[in-house]
């Protein structure tokens, strides 16, 4: 209870600094402190916003269906808590699989007895369930058929009339014509007859097509029991591909079987080589032996390849917008503390800053591609992804690629605007005592810019780093859509390019990642903001 | 002789031509370990006055000597606390000391400084509040590390640029009571600027009026005859504190309705105010000094 | 299970190369015909030549053939006309070779509804449910007419300039004698003195644009004919397989230069992609394909092809959708493997080359000479022979799987076009000049 106590002000404080004030009642409610100003709060700006929300969810949920765009129908919520289900199934799956790639020994004895059981089990109602699937199917077919059978008949039947009808109308036109060319019926009434039968004629395909529409209608929607049994027995053959999968990764696909076979193969070569008739023979065999005995060296080192998974591009995405953003800030509150100090340099770089703040991503990451691509003639021996992919590196899990760069790149020059214009308009705002202070102590060139200067311009300084993180992340996105660099904004164009029935549900999905990550980096930011600005915060609300 | 002196200096702004004069003919002579207070109205160029002694500005014309050396610059030599703290935020009281200490004392040691430092913390009373900000602080606490900074830095001469006017009364009074002690303590010249006769009365040796911008002028000096320490509590009833503060009081309107009125030339009538029961020898020929010359054009010449 | 008997498994069988490079990264386009590659990798053909393969997806061709120049990718799934149009400098230049080629036939031209109609009020044969195949683009001509007396190109859609669904394309159309607009050094669009406008579309968005109107046809890859009718917005009218039969499609390609550091590398990658390749194309007794389904299970994986499983069986498992009444067999709309169909022969490269003079992307003349040393300086018989006569060593293939060592890579001529012109590879200025529409030159 004292301890409770004793904490309740640091709580608090992390709540304003964290700018989670909405935490703030309920927290004081469980002091107990002022009970009904605090329920009072918690009702109007706790409860009301996550009923306002939720109802925005069940509009979505409503409306959502009612809406059929040219790739499906908008997905519902829970349709798109599904896709996130089959994503974080995805991701587990590769770490199942990278788990049978790298299980070694006993171990893997008994992991591969376990999965080959599970097999059976699994192949054994897959095949129930395709057989019922196949059942099912084709009841439904023939429920479609006697559906389908009336209309059709329908259909060749007007069909049949409306060809006589033509036929007949082209007659009485041919009958009329051959009047109008003797003289004994005028130009007029023929011309209105042609205008008669072209409007017959439309008319007579608006009816096939109300016709055609219903079969559409009927074959379009089969019924929902087939769907079902359909989408079970994809699913476990899915699951059934999955278990045989990792079957492989535990025997001839697994790391150590791979090394132990290099072993292996190097021993016997060792040993043919002993007993070689021929030179040429013993050569060949000799030569086994080193390529064996590298092979399983190498082996030893290699990692599984794991496929992306929305997990990962988040972690890409975060760490490519944090690359960008430090190289933003690198160049954009150095250059922005100089013209925030000299009006001569402001004066040279507000043309440039003017031009280019406005540039569309898009266009710096073709340049980007273009200027910096240069640097990278043969990325895999560059140094720079030689040292970030290394083993040893606990960011190679990143897989660093000139696409990356060029992401992070387009992010920084974007980005840096905010920050630039921030800094410099911090530096120059700076307190007149404050100079004076400076002036009085006589302090140098630098220890003024990093006793006086740069600490009192730090809280324009991070306001503008935090629209600039906010600016990376949202470019971020479109960069690495159009760059292919691995990333969240990949994922979607990814997604896009797949159009699965799940593809629109995985967009959204996206959306939501997006941002979510986005909300943290600005909290993020805030919260740094707050332990930098001296005076109480109010100016970061 | 004197320590301070400011020689015909004028500054103003402004083409030549259609130039705008802010201090016109300034002549200011302080001896050493002298306090004194300029008077004067907001806006009337007491701070470009207190900037031209820190150095922070330079004149147009005339110049600026302490031991008759000529100062451009602005230096550590003169202490000058501001009328609003100029602390910066972002240090902690410690810090903000120790930034103006390592600066103007590079050598000192370690120990030394620490010790230096707490010494002026805690001559203003703020040993508790080392580590806290300044925004943490109240207005006086944070005048008075600004009392402390400037001390720390044993300036020759000490500038107090109105350090008490955005105080309330009761801080005002115990910080003024603190900055005598100190300076009783501790001589040193000091030049206060400030608005507040009653602060002037009870803290200078001289009081000098400045008179209204533009072209704003230093008149001649009322010279307090009232022995130290003095304490405000039976200073009411000090019959040299009352006339004279009457009579800068009554100067002051003067000067503030010559300037309503536009013009400078028309003569300013001097209440003739009859002390009580006080006649100093020397206070006398002061004020009769100071009626003559107030019949004449104050800023005439 | 033990690591004796591991040995005796068939995927370690293999004798392995001394390759350059062990750890790969091959680039691909959404397209089922990606398979080769995609199964390589999952069925560990890759794996057993002792590769450790990344294969990423690309935003787009141009992207694909760039990351490759770069380095950024080894090796990637290409587009036939993709190497050659690198290696002569149509679009971005570089020297591109490919020793395996990926797939046959696997387009189709899709029309609009409207269009259809139209194509159906012209041809009364088309008036069907199941209308007699081949369709050609005759019943189509009089609407492009009409139009063009109105004053408008229809607009068409295509994937790629150099890609085999423009050539195809505009091969239906000049068939039956719609001008589908040529190629100049100052138009680079290809709609010089065109009776229609055909331009490149994302296959994405090629249903989405043909049911706003911004195209009236187009020719793509699967799933994108397929999807089309599943949303009744348009009608397939004709495979590429009807307008060439067994017409090369995609191929695997790489830098000059990358091929030239990598020998062995190469030889691998081939012998995993032969594999693969056979793998798909298995057929049991009855003569169904029987590896195609776990295939399509595969490339729906959203890592690689993505789409929907049911959508990609569709067309990969011999059957297609030329309306919803119509379902055809079509046993060969994707073939992988069968008719020697792999092999680089010169002589699909020289017919690209041809439809590139043809058109205008090849600007001036060229010598008989230029197209055979052209095609020969891009395929690379050569490294699939050493893999294919290595795998016949290890059992793993039938020499009779592919051409025997006589072989000089010109397929006989064959009149199995749309427009029953004859081909033959070693003529090819003759061939051109077979041609009513397009450039034509000297022989």
């Amino acid at each position: 209870m004292k301890l409770l106590s004793k904490i309740k002000y640091p709580l608090l404080k992390l709540i304003d600094i964290s700018g989670f004030k909405v935490l703030d009642p309920p927290v004081r409610l469980m002091y107990g402190e002022e009970p009904e100003k605090q329920v009072r709060d918690i009702l109007r700006y706790m409860l009301l916003p996550i009923v306002f929300v939720l109802a925005c969810v069940v509009v979505w949920n409503v409306a959502g269906p009612k809406h059929k765009t040219k790739s499906g129908e908008v997905p519902t919520p829970s349709k798109v808590w599904t896709a996130a289900q089959d994503s974080t199934r995805f991701k587990n799956r590769e770490n199942e699989k990278q788990a049978a790639f790298l299980v070694e020994g006993e171990v893997r004895e008994q992991e591969l007895a376990r999965v080959k059981a599970e097999l059976l089990k699994l192949e054994e109602s897959a095949a129930n369930l395709k057989a019922q699937s196949a059942e099912v199917t084709l009841k439904g077919q023939s429920e479609m058929d006697a559906k389908i059978l009336p209309v059709k008949t329908r259909l060749d039947e007007l069909k049949a009339t409306l060809k006589l009808a033509k036929a007949a109308r082209k007659e009485e036109l041919v009958a009329l014509a051959d009047k109008v060319s003797q003289g004994s019926a005028s130009g007029e009434s023929l011309i209105a007859l042609v205008e008669q039968d072209a409007a017959e004629y439309e008319k007579e395909k608006a009816r096939l097509k109300s016709i055609n529409d219903e079969l559409d209608a009927i074959r379009d929607n089969p019924p929902a029991a087939v769907k079902k049994a359909q989408l079970d027995s994809n699913k476990i053959a899915d699951e059934v591909q999955h278990y045989k999968k990792r079957i492989d990764y535990l025997t001839t696909g697994n790391r150590s079987m791979k090394v132990e076979s290099a072993k292996e193969k190097e021993l016997t070569a060792a040993a043919a080589l002993k007993t070689s008739a021929t030179g040429a023979d013993a050569l060949k065999q000799a030569k086994a032996v080193v390529s064996n005995r590298k092979k399983a060296t190498s082996t030893l080192e290699q990692e599984y390849p794991r496929a992306a998974t929305i997990y990962w591009q988040t972690w890409r995405s975060v760490a490519t917008v944090f690359v960008g953003f430090v190289l933003a800030a690198a160049v954009a509150i150095p250059l922005g503390i100089m013209c925030g100090l000299n009006r001569i340099v402001m004066a040279c770089l507000t043309p440039i800053i003017s031009i280019f703040r406005p540039v569309s991503p898009v266009v710096w990451l073709l340049i980007f591609q273009i200027v910096i691509g240069a640097f990278f003639p043969d990325p895999d021996e560059h140094p720079l992804f030689r040292f970030m992919n290394h083993d040893n590196n606990p960011l190679a899990f990143l897989k660093t690629n000139p696409a990356m760069i060029f992401s992070a790149c387009t992010v920084a020059m974007c980005a840096l605007w905010p920050a630039l214009v921030n800094t410099a308009l911090g530096v120059s705002a700076i307190d007149k005592d404050h100079l004076n202070v400076a002036k009085v102590l006589r302090l140098g060139f630098w220890s003024r810019l990093f006793k006086i200067i740069i600490p009192s311009s730090l809280p324009l300084m991070f306001a503008g780093l935090r629209i600039s993180l906010g600016v990376g992340w949202m470019v971020l996105i479109a960069a690495e859509a159009l760059s292919s660099s691995d990333g969240l904004g990949k994922f979607v164009w990814d997604e896009y390019q797949n159009g699965s029935s799940q593809s629109f549900a995985n967009i959204i999905l996206a959306c939501f990642v997006v941002g979510i990550i986005g909300f943290a980096l600005d909290r993020f930011m805030i919260v740094l903001q707050r332990m930098v600005s001296f005076d109480d915060g109010s100016s970061t609300a | 002789m004197s320590f301070l002196e400011i020689d015909n200096v004028n500054v103003g702004f402004g083409p030549v031509g259609s130039r705008t004069e802010v201090l016109e003919n300034i002549n200011l002579s302080v001896k050493e370990k002298e306090f004194v207070a300029v008077i004067g109205f907001s806006g009337s160029g007491k701070s470009t006055l207190m900037n031209l002694l820190a150095g922070l500005q330079l004149p147009d014309q005339g110049e600026v000597r302490i031991n008759g050396e000529v100062k451009s610059k602005p230096g550590p030599d003169r202490g000058i606390m501001f009328q609003n703290y100029s602390l910066l935020p972002w240090l902690s009281v410690f810090e903000n000391i120790e930034l103006a200490v390592k600066a103007v004392f590079p050598k000192m040691s370690k120990s030394e400084l620490e010790e230096h430092i707490m010494r002026y913390i805690g001559m203003v009373k703020l040993t508790p509040a080392r580590d806290k900000k300044p925004h943490e602080l109240s207005g006086g606490m944070r005048q008075r590390v600004s009392l402390a900074r400037t001390l720390s830095l044993k300036p020759e001469v000490l500038l107090l640029d109105e350090p008490l006017s955005a105080l309330d009364a009761l801080t005002r009074s115990e910080l003024q009571d603190e900055i005598l002690k100190i300076w009783d303590e501790d001589k040193r010249t000091v030049v206060m600027i400030t608005n507040d006769v009653d602060e002037a009365v009870l803290m200078a040796d001289r009081i000098i009026p400045l008179t209204m911008s533009p072209a704003a002028t230093l008149s001649d000096d009322f010279v307090v005859n009232m022995p130290r320490p003095r304490d405000r509590h039976t200073l009411n009833d000090h019959p040299e504190f009352m006339r004279l503060k009457s009579e800068i009081t009554s100067y002051m309107m003067g000067i503030n309705q010559e300037s309503k009125e536009g013009t400078k030339d028309k003569l300013v009538p001097m209440p003739k105010v009859t002390p009580k029961d006080f006649d100093p020898p020397s206070a006398a020929p002061k004020f009769s000094h100071l009626q003559e010359k107030s019949m004449s054009p104050t800023s005439g010449s | 299970m033990g690591a004796a008997s591991l040995i005796s498994s068939p995927l370690l069988m293999a004798e392995q190369l001394d390759v350059e490079k062990d750890t790969l990264k091959f680039g691909f386009i959404k397209l089922t015909d990606c398979a080769p590659i995609v199964i390589a990798k999952e069925k560990g053909f890759f794996e057993a030549e002792g590769l450790q393969v990344e294969v990423v997806a690309q935003p787009n061709w141009k992207q694909l053939l760039d990351n490759v120049i770069t380095g950024e990718l080894d090796g990637a799934h290409m587009l036939s006309g993709q190497p050659i149009a690198a290696t002569i400098g149509f679009g971005t230049k570089a020297h591109i070779v490919t020793p395996y080629t990926l797939d046959l036939n696997g387009n189709a031209i899709t029309v609009s509804n409207a269009i259809w109609e139209g194509m159906q009020e012209n041809d009364e044969a088309l008036q069907s449910d199941t209308p007699p195949h081949p369709i050609t683009a005759d019943s189509l001509k009089p609407m492009v007419v009409e139009a063009k007396e109105d004053g408008q190109k229809l607009p068409m859609g295509m994937v790629f300039p150099v890609s085999t669904h423009n050539y195809e394309f505009r091969y239906w159309l000049a068939a039956a004698g719609i001008h589908p607009g040529m190629y100049t050094s100052t138009d680079l669009k290809g709609f010089t003195d065109g009776d229609i406008e055909l331009s490149t579309t994302p296959p994405p968005q090629m249903p989405a644009t043909l049911e706003s109107g911004k195209n009236v046809a187009y020719c793509v890859g699967e799933p994108w004919n397929q999807q089309a009718v599943t949303k009744g917005i348009g009608v397939p009218v004709v495979t590429n397989y009807d307008i060439w039969k067994n017409n090369p499609e995609k191929v695997f390609g790489v830098t000059k230069q990358w091929a030239d550091e990598n020998p062995l590398t190469l030889i691998a990658v081939t012998k995993a992609l032969i594999k693969a390749g056979k793998w798909l194309d298995e057929t049991s007794a009855d003569g169904s394909l029987v590896n195609r389904e776990e295939a399509c299970r595969i490339l729906s994986q959203p890592n690689y092809v993505g789409a929907d499983f049911d959508v990609i069986k569709n067309s990969m498992t011999g059957f297609f959708y030329f309306q919803k009444t119509d379902k055809r067999p079509m046993p060969d709309f994707n073939v992988f493997f069968k008719y020697n169909g792999t092999y680089p022969h010169y002589s699909d490269g020289v017919w690209f080359l041809t439809q590139m003079r043809r058109w205008g992307q090849i600007t001036e003349a060229k010598s008989e000479a230029w197209y055979h040393e052209t095609a020969k300086s891009v395929y690379l018989p050569d490294v699939y022979r050493k893999a294919a006569d290595m795998l016949v060593a290890e059992g793993a293939l039938a020499a009779s799987d592919y051409p025997s060592a006589e072989y000089d890579g010109y397929k006989p001529a064959t009149a199995d076009f749309i427009d029953g012109v004859s081909f033959d590879g070693k003529q090819a200025i003759k061939y051109l000049n077979s041609h009513k529409i397009g450039n034509k030159d000297p022989e």
